[in-house]
């Protein structure tokens, strides 16, 4: 007891000091806090309303998307979107950020080893796992491990759990745990219909993931997919398939969901209900995220306000109010043209940003940035495992390239089949000449999309705030 | 019309398909295609007769334990037979990481099992609990060969055997972390641990193996034209530089 008291006055006096010099100060105070007192994140969680969020894909878009709606709903809202979502970071968001009020909630974005090792502690009252694609396996390892990991964490509490049932994977997780399931997901009758509009042919299929059921080994049949291995998915032999939704997406892709303003409907099976909303933050995998945020909402205003009938209808109007977050398809305005940075950090966020960017109609440029820092893995390899060939000839005719590996990023664009010329690529020291380059060479209202992976965004932050007087804008 | 043709057979790239092993059948298909060679790839998986005759060029990748385990059982007992004596009659491969060791005799689990291989090269791997995770940079026939290994597997070429070591290790730790040879080669069947992707930044080998398949096709004075490899090239070479090699 004593000791996290300890723990959580340390944390206070560290986060002061380092703001007094300037520093973020998001991992430091609960790191020590957790040294004095390992069980600090419990009693620091104790009696406060938890949202965790947790998978390979979406977890900061979802994060903040929940975040935003619930404070046009009226709550206080405490998250961890502009610090870190390990252990240590989500220690320092409950300690130094917390609330005296006893109606805030708490949206925190979870990594998912952490989720494994302290969901016990925060004890959630609603947990979302929005995907699992591979991600880094350098560091994190195999996909079913991290599925695995998951459902450790999800057992050590009684959280109702909101889950994709278009992911194999992530829908596993709802067996024998069908009491406290919510399903979300793209409405399957929707997904067939759309499978019509056709996709570009491409000489090599991208890598997949789990398409094969880890109880039979079998592959899975689909009746329809949306996305890589999302989709109305079914093993032949123990007949395990999607689940059905509580709350599904109905849409038609005879317009772009890349263009702002696209419409759908969100579905809830359960009250028979059905909202018209706005997709607030483009691009096709964020109907996914935003499906998951409502369904996030609505159970916790139901759950906090005994079933109040009113909670699907009110989750999906604020819905409409979210705004996009830096970083996270934030389009930044200079001088009349613009820069959006799409930050991609594994497969299935490069093939999705990359889809984006053939879609979008104010596309001027394109620029890749590669690192490979210990943050972003090591290995550049996954560059690969995406479907660049079917998508290479879509990208605006000027492609730029640049960070520390921009060697490899380069041959990858070239082998997708589009040429660069020397002038468009350099190392990171070219990076933002670069970036004057296709600014100057962009038309009044057209956009520069910038693809960063992540510590190249960080690097490309800094320039960008310093050469464009773009001050602390992230926060 | 294209004169000559090319058929790769992509082996399982629904299960092994790590760390962007796609890359090699995508070196392979625009080396060639640019060459003028019309190239096919075929993908043979579980369910998927294996025609020897109809393949020219075989690509075998790694895959995730869960993944591997699926197939392990139609490679070695169905298609196996086969696969050896493509390996015998010269037929080109390119195996990484699981499809190397799973070439071999068998793999040693760290637990003391044995698991059972095809045995179509003439050496063995054992699982240890530390992972070699790292850039590799090794050197064959004079040239200077980029990599990324990722494999926790220490495999061990029988010196009396069939097969000899693939490249010297100038950086990385290769088979086992001890001999500084990475890889294996028998016949045209060429094993290696080098994720990364292996092809496209070592255009060298991307033809050796192209012109190797075509060579068995079209008659040993087949040779390949000339290409541009400056991009590859260019990529070769500022790795290095960020490997400070």
């Amino acid at each position: 007891m004593l000791r996290s008291y300890l723990g959580i006055a340390a944390a206070k006096i560290i986060r002061k000091t380092l703001r007094l010099m300037g520093k973020g100060a998001t991992t430091l105070p609960g790191k020590t806090a957790i040294k004095i007192s390992p069980d600090v994140i419990r009693k620091s969680a104790e009696g406060k309303t938890i949202i965790t969020v947790t998978g390979t894909n979406g977890k900061t878009t979802t994060s903040h998307m929940i975040s935003e709606m619930l404070t046009s709903l009226g709550y206080e809202v405490i998250n961890n979107i502009s610090g870190a979502n390990l252990a240590s970071g989500i220690a320092t968001t409950l300690i130094c950020d917390g609330s005296k009020n006893k109606n805030a909630v708490y949206v925190l974005e979870t990594d998912e080893a952490a989720f494994a090792k302290i969901a016990g502690s925060l004890k959630p009252t609603v947990s979302v796992v929005t995907n699992l694609f591979r991600d880094q396996l350098d560091r994190y390892g195999e996909l079913t491990h991290t599925r695995d990991l998951i459902a450790g964490g999800i057992d050590k509490t009684d959280a109702t759990l909101i889950l994709n049932s278009n992911d194999s994977l992530v829908a596993s997780l709802g067996k024998g745990r069908e009491n406290r399931t919510v399903f979300f997901g793209l409405n399957k009758e929707s997904m067939l219909k759309n499978s019509a509009y056709k996709k570009s042919s491409t000489v090599l299929e991208a890598s997949s993931d789990a398409v094969y059921c880890p109880t039979c080994q079998v592959k899975y049949e689909y009746k329809s997919r949306s996305f890589s291995h999302l989709g109305d998915f079914c093993c032949p032999k123990c007949g395990f398939k999607s689940p059905d939704d509580r709350f599904s997406v109905v849409y038609d892709l005879k317009s772009s969901p890349s263009d702002e303003g696209y419409k759908f409907s969100i579905q809830d099976s359960l009250n028979s209900e059905s909202n018209e909303v706005e997709l607030k933050i483009p691009g096709s995998h964020n109907l996914y995220n935003t499906c998951a945020a409502v369904s996030a909402v609505t159970v916790l205003l139901e759950k906090l306000n005994s079933n109040s009938k009113d909670s699907f209808k009110s989750a999906c109007e604020a819905s409409c109010k979210v705004k996009a977050a830096f970083g996270r398809m934030e389009k930044i305005d200079i001088g009349g043209k613009k820069i959006c940075i799409l930050l991609v950090k594994n497969p299935a966020g490069l093939d999705r940003s990359l889809s984006f960017v053939t879609e979008a109609s104010d596309a001027s440029s394109v620029m890749f940035l590669l690192n490979s820092n210990i943050a972003d893995g090591k290995d550049v390899s996954w560059i690969w495992d995406v479907d660049f060939e079917s998508k290479a000839n879509d990208l605006p005719s000027d492609i730029y390239v640049s960070g520390e590996r921009f060697g490899d990023m380069l041959l990858r664009v070239t082998y997708a089949g589009r040429d660069i010329p020397s002038e468009f690529y350099g190392d990171m020291s070219n990076a933002m000449k670069l970036v004057e380059k296709a600014l100057e060479k962009c038309e009044e209202g057209k956009c520069v999309y910038i693809l960063p992976n992540y510590t190249s965004m960080l690097k490309l932050r800094e320039m960008l705030v310093h050469r464009f007087n773009l001050k602390d804008f992230w926060e | 019309m294209s004169d000559f043709e090319l058929n790769i057979g992509h082996f399982y790239p629904d299960l092994l398909n790590l760390y962007g092993d796609r890359g090699n059948v995508l070196s392979l298909y625009r080396r060639a295609s640019l060459r003028g060679i019309k190239v096919n790839i075929k993908s043979i998986s579980i369910d998927s007769e294996l025609k020897p005759d109809e393949l020219d060029l075989c690509f075998i990748g790694g895959g995730q334990d869960n993944e591997q385990n699926i197939l392990k059982d139609d490679f070695v007992n169905n298609k196996g037979p086969l696969v050896k004596k493509m390996i015998e009659d010269g037929k080109v491969f390119l195996c990484i990481c699981g499809g190397y060791q799973m070439l071999g005799k068998y793999y040693l689990e760290h637990d003391g099992s044995r698991l059972d291989c095809l045995g179509a090269l003439d050496l063995y791997t054992e699982g240890a609990d530390v992972r070699f995770i790292n850039d590799t940079v090794y050197e064959y026939e004079g040239k200077t060969i980029i990599g990324f290994e990722n494999h926790s597997g220490r495999t061990y070429l029988n010196p009396e055997g069939n097969c000899k070591p693939f490249m010297k290790v100038v950086k990385g730790h290769g088979n086992n972390g001890e001999d500084g040879m990475e890889g294996a080669v028998y016949k045209n069947t060429f094993c290696t641990y080098s994720h990364g992707s292996f092809l496209p930044k070592n255009p060298f080998i991307t033809d050796m193996l192209i012109e190797k398949a075509m060579q068995n096709k079209y008659g040993s004075d087949f040779t390949l034209a000339l290409l541009d490899s400056s991009v590859e090239e260019l990529a070769n070479r500022e790795a290095l530089k960020y490997l400070n090699v």
